[in-house]
């Protein structure tokens, strides 16, 4: 046995002596045109808004860190218009910054998304230079949660007593449903603890997501659950694969799935409607 | 088709007709002295005659000889002492045959047919490796690997860097059927790829087919990886071992009844997980120490054999291997096995001297299973195929001129596809997914090695292959043809035909095989792959020891099985959904210089090949892409130019110095050529550099090249022999490149916590540093 560990402790002395594994090197990718991404999502009682950047080739120059950031970034001066139940809304070239939220957009109407599931939103954009991009969404009825379960574990560790929390809701049947689930502490621009999409394939009627035993007494937990359509839950998938792709060399990476339409190269985004619940739940002494 | 059997027919009976003399006939088996293992590809010669023939993979031999004339019969094996006998035959005569080393406890040398006999053989595109040679070439960890050093050959590159995945001619790493003791492995590697499941101390022989498939083999497109086990020494107790950096293997064999039975068992372990839990008991205590995961493997080989009389041989074997590893920590416990477990059991039977027939009885399984357990929850997911084979093959030597092979198979499939069941302790919350399939895949073949004059040597054969599917039935014709024409005794021209059928697909992302990979049948949708592969080239015998060789191919593959973008493969109950069918071809030009005996031996490779992949179309038209999005493409392992370099010097007889290079053109990969931003909705932070992707297989990686150094020191004590083998893998520490990825530096905005790019960059992973390592070997 000793020999064995001789033998073993020789050897990895050279092993992580010699290494070195990752290093930058310079690269040249094969030619991209440029493009553009749009980001819309209908969500009612909140005013129409939507997203237009620049899609770049890889190692194009990025927008400095300063006050022409968004002029390199965003796509301006483009004619965007919302149809619904044959009313056009349309959406102005302007900059708009949601404190609450943390997001920006760069086309907002005045009007307020109506409430109104599943009738169609027609999103038409003719952009500066002539690129003509149309999509096609409706905005799918809430799924409700029907409960979040606060359990502890039963017994501490380091102390501690931990809680999860279990959140409850029902698939609706005889229709392919997606959902995404997302769970915040402390607060809804905190990065998510948990945030992933999934189909209905392995539920039954009843559906419970829950958390590890991680959360102590007086934590804030967000919980909420997305009703998705099958183009968002394309397109959030595949931006997913497209980022593990790029880091996993197991993984198969994936090209955006995108539901809009155009006759111009690297045309990629989402237009769909933003349908969710939301519990806040606080962990109790 | 009447028309096709009746030229066949008509082919295989002509030579009959061609036959005058009177002859009787010279039959038996060749066995090695020392060990009593029957040797595979034994020369047996009527120089006098002009007649020859070579002992088949179980060590029988039949050669028609004039009867009544004095014949002087020489039986030769490379690096063994032949043996010369004079005979007169008044009737047909058995003669068994031992040859010697002539050097007491010298290594059991298995090799190829002499130069001679690659030169005459009708069989072209077929790379055979000895044991001898895989314990002595250079190895990751000084693990000898006979899988991985068979990669060395021209026209087998390899996977990714450490991988074992084979992509013989432009085949897909699931295209290979790889046969030990005539059962099927399903996943040859260990340790994601990094080991081969074939314990070199274990192997008798090991060869592989890249076109020319003699008609006994099908069911996979690219290339049959034919190993066989020791079958034990039957005169005399012996072992041999060793120890290493990261496992120990032990090899016992010995006759249980001398000269009539005998038992070879083998195992290995690695012993990594002992140091790694210490490192974790130590640590126990220490907040900041992750703890590192469980890892080891093992595996075992069994065999015996009996001679149940002069005319019957039975032999028994088995091999169970799995890989385990495990992690667990306060939040939850998972566990992740996988391995191949598969018997044999083997019935020799000389109905005569002409005719002799194999009779086998396999079981194969391959499974993975994955276990989680989180507090409260638990979920479990696995796959796993599972056959069970009947099969017979007769080999007839009906006179000099033709020797005909022909046999029945049959295999019962058995597949678990993507089962997972999840749920919660009080049962409140369950999940499950998985699909079961079985079926019945058949053959049936008859070939004819027909010799019209000395020159000129055809194979033809035929196979009919089927599968049955839940009322899903297919069969396949899969004619075979090679042709050896000898210009004179130093040149050989050759051709080959061959096509082959399909029908178990791996679902698997494309060039990379993981033990998670799952095992599909043909089903409705999914039909057979096909290929048909055309070959020609030369052999020119420089001189006795130096042999040059040449081929040329084209491999046509149709009903090729790729996956739509952004396919959903695990735990899907629909999976054939997220196929593309489509085509592929593959062409190259193969050369290789080898020399077999004295002070230096060893070999030079080269291959210029190209592959390609296109004219997919979708399974299900439904699906959100549109047709042919991904076109024409390479795939992966692509490469236009693979040499190897393998020199072994034996510098005297204590020492012997290896070295092998390897250079290819590096893989392809799917980079990302574009980039947008993502900003996402309330809950979720922005991703400001989210790659975007076109054509697969967009980039080529940099070059691979690797020189890899050894020096075995052997000693001779009283009880045996033993040796010190040194490794330097990487020698002079080239950073090949494992992956690539592109990676965004971001800054959050202090103001509007939005995350900023600042600058975007390539970085490359490597695998392997400088490698020394060292490890003692013995045997007795």
């Amino acid at each position: 046995m000793k020999f064995l560990h001789f033998l073993y402790i020789v050897s990895a002395i050279f092993i992580f002596a010699a290494c070195d594994l990752e290093q930058e090197i310079d690269i040249d990718l094969p030619d991209f045109e440029r493009g553009v991404a749009v980001e819309c999502y209908l969500e009612p009682g909140k005013p129409f808004r939507l997203l237009m950047t620049n899609a770049e080739p890889y190692f194009a120059p990025l927008p400095p860190l300063d006050e022409t950031f968004f002029d390199v970034l965003l796509v301006d001066s483009a004619e965007v218009t919302i149809t619904h139940q044959g009313v056009t809304y349309r959406l102005q070239n302007t900059f708009s910054f949601d404190i609450q939220q943390s997001k920006f957009f760069n086309y907002v109407a005045p009007e307020i998304v109506p409430t109104d599931y599943n009738t169609e939103f027609d999103l038409n954009i003719v952009t500066k230079d002539g690129k003509t991009i149309t999509a096609t969404t409706t905005i799918l009825e809430p799924i409700p949660i029907d409960s979040v379960v606060v359990e502890f574990e039963e017994e501490p560790r380091n102390d501690t007593l931990f809680a999860r929390t279990l959140t409850y809701f029902n698939d609706i049947p005889d229709q392919r449903n997606f959902f995404r689930r997302m769970v915040n502490v402390g607060s809804l621009d905190s990065i998510p603890l948990q945030d992933f999409s999934t189909d209905d394939r392995f539920v039954q009627d009843r559906v419970v997501f829950g958390t590890q035993f991680e959360f102590s007494a007086g934590d804030t937990i967000f919980n909420t659950i997305f009703h998705l359509d099958e183009d968002y839950y394309n397109f959030i998938e595949s931006t997913q694969n497209a980022v593990n792709g790029n880091f996993n060399p197991f993984g198969q990476p994936s090209p955006i799935i995108s539901n809009l339409e155009s006759d111009a190269e690297n045309i990629i985004g989402i237009f769909t409607g933003l349908s969710y619940d939301r519990v806040m739940s606080i962990v109790p002494e | 088709m009447y028309r096709i059997f009746s030229a066949i027919l008509l082919m295989l009976a002509l030579p009959l007709w061609l036959q005058a003399q009177e002859t009787a006939t010279l039959s038996g088996t060749i066995i090695e002295a020392e060990s009593g293992e029957t040797l595979i590809g034994a020369t047996i010669l009527v120089a006098n005659y002009n007649l020859g023939t070579t002992t088949n993979e179980y060590g029988f031999y039949s050669l028609s000889v004039p009867k009544g004339e004095e014949i002087t019969v020489e039986f030769s094996y490379v690096g063994f002492s032949n043996v010369v006998k004079n005979l007169t035959l008044s009737e047909d005569q058995t003669v068994n045959i031992e040859l010697s080393t002539g050097v007491q406890l010298e290594e059991v040398v298995v090799k190829a047919n002499s130069f001679e006999e690659q030169l005459r053989s009708t069989q072209m595109s077929v790379e055979e490796i000895s044991t001898k040679e895989a314990k002595l070439v250079p190895v990751i960890f000084g693990e000898s690997d006979i899988l991985k050093t068979i990669q060395l050959k021209p026209g087998i590159p390899s996977g990714s860097e450490g991988t074992t995945g084979l992509f013989v001619r432009g085949g897909g790493a699931d295209q290979n059927l790889i046969v030990l003791d005539e059962a099927v492995v399903y996943n040859a590697n260990h340790l994601f790829g990094f080991f081969s499941t074939f314990n070199t101390d274990a192997v008798k022989d090991l060869k592989i087919y890249k076109g020319g498939f003699p008609a006994q083999y099908g069911g996979r497109l690219s290339s049959v990886i034919d190993v066989k086990l020791k079958e034990g020494n039957n005169k005399k107790f012996a072992g041999s071992g060793g120890i290493g950096i990261i496992s120990s293997r032990l090899t016992l064999e010995g006759p249980i009844e001398k000269e009539k039975s005998s038992f070879m068992v083998s195992g290995r372990r690695t012993y990594v997980d002992i140091f790694t839990r210490l490192a974790n008991q130590a640590n126990e205590d220490n907040e900041d120490f992750s703890p590192i995961p469980d890892y080891y493997f093992y595996d075992l080989n069994t065999k015996i054999n009996f001679k149940l009389g002069e005319k019957d041989r039975l032999y028994l074997s088995g091999y169970f291997g799995r890989d385990v590893f495990g992690f667990s920590n306060d939040f939850f416990n998972f566990d992740f096995d996988w391995g191949n477990a598969t018997g044999t059991a083997r019935w020799n039977h000389v109905f005569n001297p002409k005719l002799f027939a194999n009779t086998t009885f396999t079981y194969s399984d391959y499974q993975y299973n994955i276990q989680n357990r989180i507090t409260g929850f638990s979920f479990k997911v696995g796959s796993k195929i599972r056959d069970t084979n009947v099969k017979s093959d007769f080999y007839y030597a009906i006179n000099n001129k033709n020797t005909i092979r022909f046999g029945v198979a049959a295999t019962y499939h058995q597949f678990e596809v993507g089962r997972l069941q999840a749920g919660s302790d009080d049962g409140e919350i369950e999940f499950s997914a998985g699909q079961n399939f079985d079926g019945i895949q058949t053959g049936a073949y008859i070939s004819d090695e027909i010799t019209f004059n000395p020159q000129l040597k055809l194979n033809a054969g035929l196979r009919l292959s089927g599968f049955f599917n839940d009322g899903n039935n297919y069969f396949g014709l899969e004619p075979r043809a090679a042709l050896n024409y000898i210009l004179n005794d130093k040149v050989a021209l050759k051709a080959s035909y061959a096509r082959m059928y399909q029908y178990l697909h791996l679902v698997a992302n494309s060039g990379i095989t993981l033990p998670t990979d799952i095992w599909y049948p043909s089903t409705e949708l999914v039909k057979p792959q096909r290929s048909d592969q055309i070959a020609i080239g030369g052999s020119y015998l420089l001189n006795r020891n130096l042999f040059f060789n040449m081929e040329g191919f084209y491999k046509f593959l149709d009903r090729q099985i790729e996956f739509v973008d952004g396919a959903q493969l695990f735990a899907n109950d629909n999976l054939e959904q997220e196929f593309a069918i489509g085509k592929g071809r593959s062409y190259g030009l193969e050369f290789s210089v080898e020399k077999k005996e004295g002070a230096l031996t060893g070999w030079i490779g080269y291959t210029l090949s190209w592959t390609r992949r296109g004219d997919f179309e979708l399974i299900d038209d439904t699906r959100f892409f549109e047709q042919n999005r991904f076109g024409d493409f390479s795939p992966i392992y692509d490469r236009r130019h693979d040499i190897s370099v393998v020199a072994i010097y034996e510098i005297n007889r204590r020492l012997t110095a290896t070295a092998t290079f390897v250079y290819g053109s590096g893989d392809l990969r799917w980079l990302p050529t574009g980039r947008f931003t993502f900003q996402d909705v309330y809950g979720q932070g922005s991703s400001p550099v989210v790659p975007l992707y076109e054509g697969r297989n967009n980039f080529r990686l940099p070059a691979y090249h690797r020189l890899d150094l050894g020096l075995v020191i052997k000693f001779f004590p009283k009880w045996g022999e033993s040796d010190l083998t040194i490794n330097v893998i990487n020698a002079y520490d080239r950073r090949n490149t494992f992956f690539i990825f592109l990676e965004p530096e971001t800054v959050t905005d202090a103001l509007t916590g939005i995350e900023l790019p600042t600058r975007v960059a390539a970085k490359q992973v490597s695998l392997f540093p400088i490698l020394p390592s060292l490890t003692w070997n013995f045997k007795f």
